[in-house]
Formats: structure tokens, sequence, C-alpha cells
């Protein structure tokens, strides 16, 4: 594993015009850096980061059978009590999911560690996706890289295949897509959904969270009055567990992707019940709840906890614990629904960077790898996406 | 003895599906009219014609339905052209002297030349019809490619038979009436208000 300078391609941000690509840049900061890149050999791929992935989806599969059927564990998981039929249902179901993303911290030498799941809302999708895969064949064909080179990176394809699979599922020609206004990325990552959905032969309908409609006969609707009879909704279900139309969200009959099995593991008590399962899995980091300190405390050798809301986005308020003492945290509007604890592990350093494996999976299946960096050791949203390739 | 590694990246992406409509974003998009009715299941063929004779030269029974969409299609131009509010806006997106005046109010904006029209259902009393345009720009991804109003791309201004889709009419989403809005947003707006981060979004 190793981080390389290359030139930027002369021409990308026209590119990124017509191809759509709005959130290259945010606030002020570039997103998007294609001034370096990661190479992996074709092992760490495969052996650190692809069978990991698909093993840990599975023992988090476990994870959700567990709790779907324990009321205990569903307040544990700060879920409300409305939504724990529903959960059980979808999953008992097998209600289809779509993706997710496992961000991990790898170095190239060590096992990966699992930091979190990213099970029900997970974006840079469209840079991993396509953009990184345009970037390679770019200098592929242009001779900065070698024709050799590959990238961990089949997330389009098995996307227009899982949107096929789940249309089946349903028996529906057309889907309805939706996001939060006023966030480029979001829109972004559900625009580049849409577009695979196309290529699947669906028709689709976009309508943003804030403007969906209740209709007279109680189901929901978008701006045209249209009946969302299915929906991908780029939107936590923990939020909309807690808002008005929440209980509508079920009394609808909306199928909705990610289906509401999701909620088990879009939440970071995930963690702690994935450890407690597995307890000494080599790509597990030791995690408690709150109300386990003890255990927590009985574990020699780790110095460090990370402190974690159970729900939590980007890194936000995330704090550091140094034996006892708060080192370094994060500011944010998460953790009134309680907290985990999670063993301190250092992301890898290169070239002064904090480096974050994102490893996605298209239902089951590892489909590809995104290469986050950042300044400072928590991960957040100013972080920077580096293409990487395989050689 | 196996050379052939498999792959670990996507063998192969539409690049020209990949692009979006348009590199300025126009004031106003068309929605393409329905031109096509849903007679069968699979995909139905319909013609681009420039002019009105050019349709009637290949038609030569039809001269008359030729005039009539032509016709149509003009008028239904106006209406659904994307529409920009400086000719070079316009001009970066179709190409020199490809734009013309649109009287809005009192106000000038600009839209596209009809380049052509589609004419489809060609054997029912009232053919089905659309503008298409077409961009002559080398800036824009639409360059010598059929386009809708609605900024559909149908391929090659070569290619003068085109295989459509028949109209998305049965398989739309039912329509009810609407009583309500808003309810869902809520936390989004209560945890934007903490931080100056309102562009990012809410995934992770």
């Amino acid at each position: 594993m190793l981080r390389l300078p290359i030139e930027a391609r002369k021409n990308w941000q026209q590119m990124a015009r017509d191809y759509g690509f709005h959130f290259h840049t945010m606030h002020g900061q570039p997103y998007w850096d294609e001034t370096a890149y990661y190479q992996f050999n074709l092992q760490q791929i495969e052996r650190d980061l692809e069978a990991p992935t698909e093993e840990i989806h599975q023992m988090c599969l476990h994870v959700v059978d567990l709790v779907s059927k324990s009321e205990e564990r569903l307040s544990q998981f700060a879920i409300p009590s409305d939504y724990w039929q529903a959960i059980a249902d979808s999953w008992q179901a097998k209600e289809p999911s779509l993706y997710s993303r496992l961000d991990f911290v790898y170095d190239g030498k060590t096992p990966a560690k699992l930091l979190e799941n990213n099970a029900d809302t997970p974006t840079s999708l469209y840079e991993s996706g396509f953009w990184q895969w345009l970037w390679l064949e770019n200098n592929v064909d242009n001779n900065k890289l070698s024709k050799r080179a590959d990238q961990f990176n089949s997330l389009q394809e098995k996307l227009v295949n899982r949107l096929k699979v789940i249309a089946d599922y349903y028996g529906i020609n057309y889907l309805h897509f939706a996001c939060c206004k006023d966030t480029d990325e979001d829109r972004g990552t559900v625009q580049y959904l849409q577009d695979c959905a196309k290529e699947a032969g669906l028709d689709d309908y976009f309508c943003y969270i804030e403007d969906i409609g209740l209709g007279v006969g109680g189901e929901l609707t978008d701006l045209q009055d249209q009946v969302i009879s299915h929906c991908f909704k780029l939107y936590p279900w923990e939020f909309m567990q807690r808002e008005e139309f929440g209980p509508h969200a079920l009394k609808a009959n909306t199928a909705w992707v990610e289906p509401i099995w999701k909620t088990i593991l879009s939440n970071k008590a995930l963690l702690p019940m994935l450890w407690k399962e597995f307890e000494g899995h080599p790509n597990l980091l030791p995690a408690f709840f709150e109300t386990d300190i003890a255990s927590m405390n009985a574990l020699s050798g780790i110095k460090k906890w990370v402190k974690k809301p159970l729900y939590s986005r980007e890194g936000a308020n995330i704090d550091i614990l140094e034996n006892g003492k708060m080192s370094l945290s994060s500011d944010g509007p998460y953790g009134e629904e309680g907290f985990i604890y999670q063993a301190h592990t250092p992301l890898p350093k290169f070239a002064d960077n904090y480096t974050l494996i994102g490893s996605w999976l298209v239902d089951d299946e590892a489909a590809g790898i995104s290469v986050r960096e950042d300044k400072s050791p928590i991960t957040q949203d100013l972080s920077r996406y580096m293409p990487h390739i395989i050689l | 003895m196996q050379t052939n590694v498999k792959q670990k990246r996507s063998s192969s992406i539409n690049l020209s599906k990949m692009r979006k409509a348009f590199s300025f974003k126009p004031l106003a998009l068309g929605v393409a009219t329905v031109f096509l009715s849903a007679c069968s299941g699979g995909k139905e063929e319909a013609l681009v014609f420039k002019t009105a004779d050019e349709c009637a030269d290949a038609l030569p029974d039809m001269a008359q339905q030729c005039q009539t969409a032509y016709e149509g299609a003009l008028a239904e131009a106006a209406k659904t052209a994307p529409k920009y509010n400086t000719k070079n806006d316009c001009e970066y997106e179709f190409g020199a002297n490809q734009c013309q005046t649109y009287n809005n109010n009192g106000s000038s904006i600009f839209m596209p030349l009809m380049a052509g029209y589609m004419i489809g259902n060609l054997l029912a009393p009232r053919p089905y019809y659309q503008p298409m345009f077409t961009s002559y720009s080398r800036y824009s991804p639409y360059r010598n490619h059929w386009i809708g109003a609605d900024g559909r791309d149908f391929g090659d201004t070569r290619k003068r038979t085109l295989n459509v889709r028949p109209s998305a009419f049965d398989k739309k989403p039912a329509v009810t009436r609407t009583m309500q809005r808003g309810g869902f947003g809520s936390s989004v707006r209560a945890k934007a208000s903490w931080g100056s981060k309102s562009s990012k979004g809410w995934g992770g």
C-alpha cells in the first residue's frame, strides 16, 4: 500500500462539469484530489479487504437476526418501539437491501479493523463507482499508469444488477428517489443511483424528502401527487422514525430501499454487539455499551477508547479518552440517544495524511473501495477523496 | 495456464449515458411530449427528419401529415426548448449561430433552433411528433446527437430511424390528492442549525 504522486488530468474540471460531478470542491476546499493515488497489491485487496468485508457483513446479519427478535436489544439500540414490529417483519420477509459501506483502519500490513458500518445512507458512491473508474481509464489511456493497473471497483456494474433484482422482487418498472434539499453531495449520490436505475431499465422519479406529501388515502406522494409506492431514500431511518410522517412511512405501505431492518446496522450499538458475538475476531475492535464499563476496564492493554454516539455521521461528536481522560473531541449535534466505547486504533499516516478505507458492499458482495484522507485523525466531512489502483 | 486474471473493476461503463444534460442549466426545461402510444410492450420505431420536405420525400403518401407534424413540432419547440438568459450560454451548449431570441413577456431569452422533428405512430390517423435539437458546440456532450427538449439523448444525428420505448403511460405511479406536506425533514432542520455545514449531506 503506497501513496504515489501523479499529475492531475488537464481537463478534469471540464469533464466533471460534463458528467455532472458538482461537489468536487466543498466549503472552498478540494474534496476530489487526484494529485496522488493509493496503490494496493492484489493480495491486500482480496485477502485483507474483500474477504473480511463479506465476512463482516454476514456477522452483521447475524446481529440483525438477534436484535430484531429481542425487545431488550431493540431498546438498547434506542430504536423507538413503534418500529420494532416493522423491523422484525421486514427482516423476516428478507426485504432486499441495495448497498452499504464498511469503514476500515488499514495500513497494508496488519488486519483491517472495522470502525463502523454505514448501512443505511452511505455517500461517496458516485466518486467511487464512476469517477475514480474514469480517472483510471483516462490515465491508462494516456500512458500515465500501467496497462496492467486495475481497481477494486465493480460498484456500478453491481448496483445496476442489484436494482434489476430489487425491481423483480417488487414487480416494479419504476422507482422513486428522495434526499434532502440544499446538499449537492446527497443529490449527486441519488442522481447517480437514478442513472443506475435507468441502466437497469427502470423509470425514475425524484422528490425531496421535505416535499413528500400525505395523500387522502394515507399514501405518500411526490410533488406531482403521484403515489410513492417504492422509494430509495438517502435519508436516515433514525430521522424518519422521529418525524411527523414516520408512522406513515409504514402505514402507507411504501417499500423502502434501504429496508427498515437496516436501522439495526446503521447504529453504533452494532459495534459492541459484534464484539459480544465474535469477540477476538481479527477485523473487530473491542467495543462496549456504556452500561458495560466494567468489562471495558477489565481489558488490560487498551489505554485509549473512542466514545461514539449511537447515532452520528461523519465523525461528529467523537471523543477520544486516554486513561479515562478526554484528549481529542469533535463537536456535533449527536449523542442524545447514548454512546458506545470502541478501542482506539490510530489511522495509518501516509505523507502527513490520515487514511481511511471505505469498503463497499452491494447486497452481500464486496464491490470496491474508496480511500479518504484527512489532516486530522478523526475523519470528518472535509476529508479528501483519493483514487486508487491495484498493481 | 490461466493468464486472464479476473478484472476487479466494472468492465465497461457507457460514458455517453453518464453525461449530464446541458452544461449550463437552462432557465426552463421542457417536458418531452408523449409521442408514441403504448400499443405494445416493446420498442417502437420513430423517424427523424430535418424538414417537412425531407419527410415528404421519404414518405410521399404522407406529405400532408409531414407538414402538420412539422408545424406542430415548431410550436412545441417554442414552448419546450431549453431557455437561456444569455446568448452566450445558449451558444456554448448548441454552437455559434444555433440560437434564436425568444420573447418572454417583453424580455428576451434564448433558445436553440429546432434541428429536426421526430415522428412516430405513422400509420395512425394522427401521428405523434416532437421537436429535436442538436449541438454543434465542441464543448457539448451533445455534439452531433439528437436531443429532446428535456435533454434526452437519442444518439448520433446520422441515425434517422430511432427505436423508442413507448410512452411511460402504462407504468406511471397512481395519482392521488395530497392533503399535507413537510412531515419529513425536521431532524435535518434541527441538526443543521447547530453548525455551518449546511451544504453537507446527511449520508455518511
